[in-house]
């Protein structure tokens, strides 16, 4: 009865002081707005990246690159090397445990015409097995067959970017581009993927044979890259020194001497990742913490000066019958009510950057009951580390001093 | 109602001397009586006041409130005694600013353990004549309107007592005169009053007046009825 008497009388206290409870929740606000955006935003990230590199990956697969110290946090100058399709196919039928691969060559930033019309995009040459293997399919159309490869066939599969700035409003299926002089045949169009972890837009992309780009196109016997399906998932780690073993043998690399290829496995990347999160789940709540500290901070010395420059109000109080633990519990129920006020704000104006900078990058939908939790915690964190001194203090004063 | 048995109270500030502000003082104040305290400034009449009040509690002796001892109460029994048996009036009104007179008025009631309160704020401002400024806040009322409102603060618990603090300090001749026609009113109705005050004037309106020197009570007057009758054409 009491308290609640006190609760809303505080409310009002709160509600007269418009400009000094606005500043006072301007502390908590950038604090909690900071947290859940940071929250929210590193959860959308961490998910996309995991979605991502499953996409990429799967549970059992091997990556080889050509060159070395390819992979994050690997030996820098590691030699560059040459890994040629003819190599890479032998290494593959040494293999058995290997159910399928796709070797991968490409050019990262090519022009690519269609008529008058004109775009850059990322030019992959690959098998016909890319499908299976990297598990992306085409929407409509058929994508090449093994006998196209085999014949170096000028056939080009065309993500949704490609066909927008290219065809416009024709329909590309059939149509015809040109790359670097060479026309291409539109076949297909590729699944749709969006933007991946690097924010690379993963629909500017044309997908040709592996062989007439090779031939046709860059005139080289080498290729980037290959993917590697095991069968076995308990087999990757095992076929990835296998594989690395063989290639360093062919290679003719002596004991000593770095790789200059690169193998990565699921595992490896599941590392990767987990460094990324670290730095996001660690590093980045300290700062946000760190601005609701110094937010409290605000608060609290704004509410100390309020209790200086109301003395005589809490002399009053005493006089007509507040107990000491009543004017405590005012001046704590001010903090957490402006705390909160601040604190609830701050959870929209975070959430809405939040959902604003995701859509920037793409991430999908950010909206986070962890975020939603640590904002709320946070506001009345605040409150409590900003109301309990200033209340303490109100309460020891001696209401024959206050009133003099 | 009020029994004071050698009451010392003595500060010690940092630095400094201790200061004897009250030097045994006792004295007796009945039921329904209207008393001046009057004095120096320095006198310790406003120490006198804050422990009559429960404000402040004294270095020594026993103070009797209706038959109890309170000399060595604890602060929320002090804080519950002075919601219920006692109103404040002080000079500077000390009305919380931006909040309506209504509001003001039941302070008390917030801090009160009575279950039916409902109206008591509004009754208590009709009782000093500000049934028509309930809503008003202190910076749109005049000095006298100020400290009418305070006056029904006082009032609004019911108390057995009411303490007033140079109640007409701050306040012209005319809101004076006001305020302290409301004191004789209530004191006619049967309140105990006790009236701290170095004027002459407003002293001359009470029945009793107690005077105040170097924190020793030195005289304690009861003078004739014309005076009040006198202070009354004033």
């Amino acid at each position: 009865m009491r308290t609640a008497r006190l609760l809303k009388h505080s409310l009002r206290s709160v509600g007269r002081y418009k400009l000094r409870s606005g500043f006072m929740m301007l502390g908590s606000l950038v604090g909690v707005a900071a947290l859940t955006l940071v929250i929210a935003v590193g959860q959308g990230a961490e998910r996309k990246l995991v979605s991502t590199v499953r996409q990429l990956f799967g549970g059992s697969s091997v990556l080889v690159i050509a060159g070395g110290g390819r992979l994050m946090g690997g030996p820098r100058g590691a030699p560059a090397g040459r890994m040629t399709l003819a190599e890479m196919e032998a290494v593959v039928k040494a293999l058995p445990e290997v159910e399928a691969w796709d070797p991968q060559q490409g050019l990262a930033a090519e022009p690519v015409r269609h008529g008058d019309a004109s775009a850059t995009a990322r030019v992959l040459g690959q098998s016909e097995r890319t499908e299976r293997v990297w598990n992306r399919s085409v929407t409509r159309g058929e994508p090449f067959d093994a006998a196209a490869v085999a014949s170096s066939a000028r056939v080009a599969l065309i993500g949704e970017t490609v066909a927008r700035e290219l065809f416009r409003d024709e329909d590309p299926l059939g149509g015809e581009i040109q790359i670097g002089g060479v026309r291409f045949r539109v076949v297909g169009l590729l699944e749709r993927f969006g933007t991946d972890a690097h924010g690379m837009d993963r629909d500017n992309e044309v997908v040709v044979p592996i062989s007439t780009l090779m031939r046709r196109v860059m005139n080289v016997d080498t290729i980037q890259a290959a993917k590697l399906l095991v069968k076995e998932p308990s087999r990757v780690e095992a076929t990835a020194r296998e594989v690395r073993r063989l290639l360093r043998d062919r290679h003719a690399l002596a004991a000593g001497q770095p790789d200059d290829f690169t193998v990565i496995t699921a595992v490896q990347v599941q590392r990767m990742v987990g460094k990324v999160e670290r730095i996001l789940f660690l590093f980045l709540p300290l700062v946000a913490a760190v601005s609701l500290v110094a937010g409290s901070v605000v608060s609290a010395s704004l509410m100390l000066a309020s209790v200086s420059a109301r003395v005589a109000e809490i002399g009053l109080r005493r006089a007509v019958g507040a107990r000491p633990g009543d004017i405590q519990t005012q001046f704590l129920l001010e903090t957490a009510l402006t705390a909160l006020g601040g604190g609830l704000a701050g959870l929209v104006l975070g959430s809405a950057v939040a959902e604003l900078v995701a859509r920037r990058l793409a991430l999908g939908g950010v909206f986070s009951w962890q975020a939603l939790l640590a904002g709320i915690g946070a506001a009345a964190v605040t409150g409590l580390l900003a109301g309990v001194a200033p209340a303490r203090r109100a309460a020891r004063l001696q209401p024959a001093d206050a009133l003099r | 109602m009020i029994e004071l048995a050698t009451i010392d109270k003595t500060y010690t500030r940092p630095g400094g001397a201790p200061v004897r502000a009250l030097n045994g003082v006792s004295l007796r104040i009945e039921r329904g009586e209207l008393v001046a305290i009057t004095g120096a400034s320095g006198s310790g009449k406003s120490t006198l006041m804050n422990v009559l009040g429960l404000l402040d509690r004294p270095t020594a002796g026993h103070y009797r409130l209706d038959g109890e001892d309170v000399s060595d109460l604890g602060v929320d029994a002090l804080a519950r005694l002075r919601n219920r048996r006692i109103g404040f009036v002080f000079q500077a009104f000390h009305l919380l600013p931006r909040t309506s007179a209504l509001e003001n008025v039941e302070l008390p009631l917030l801090y009160s353990d009575r279950a039916a309160i409902q109206g008591l704020g509004r009754r208590a401002l009709e009782a000093v004549g500000l049934a028509d400024r309930v809503d008003h806040r202190p910076g749109e009322l005049s000095g006298g309107q100020q400290q009418r409102v305070a006056i029904a603060r006082a009032l609004v618990n019911e108390p057995d007592l009411l303490l007033a603090d140079e109640p007409t300090g701050n306040l012209d001749e005319g809101s004076a005169a006001e305020i302290l026609a409301i004191f004789r009113s209530l004191h006619a109705a049967g309140r105990t009053i006790v009236i701290v005050t170095h004027d002459p004037a407003v002293a001359a309106h009470c029945e009793r007046i107690l005077r105040l020197e170097a924190g020793r009570l030195t005289a304690d007057d009861r003078p004739a009825v014309a005076v009040v009758a006198a202070g009354e054409g004033a």
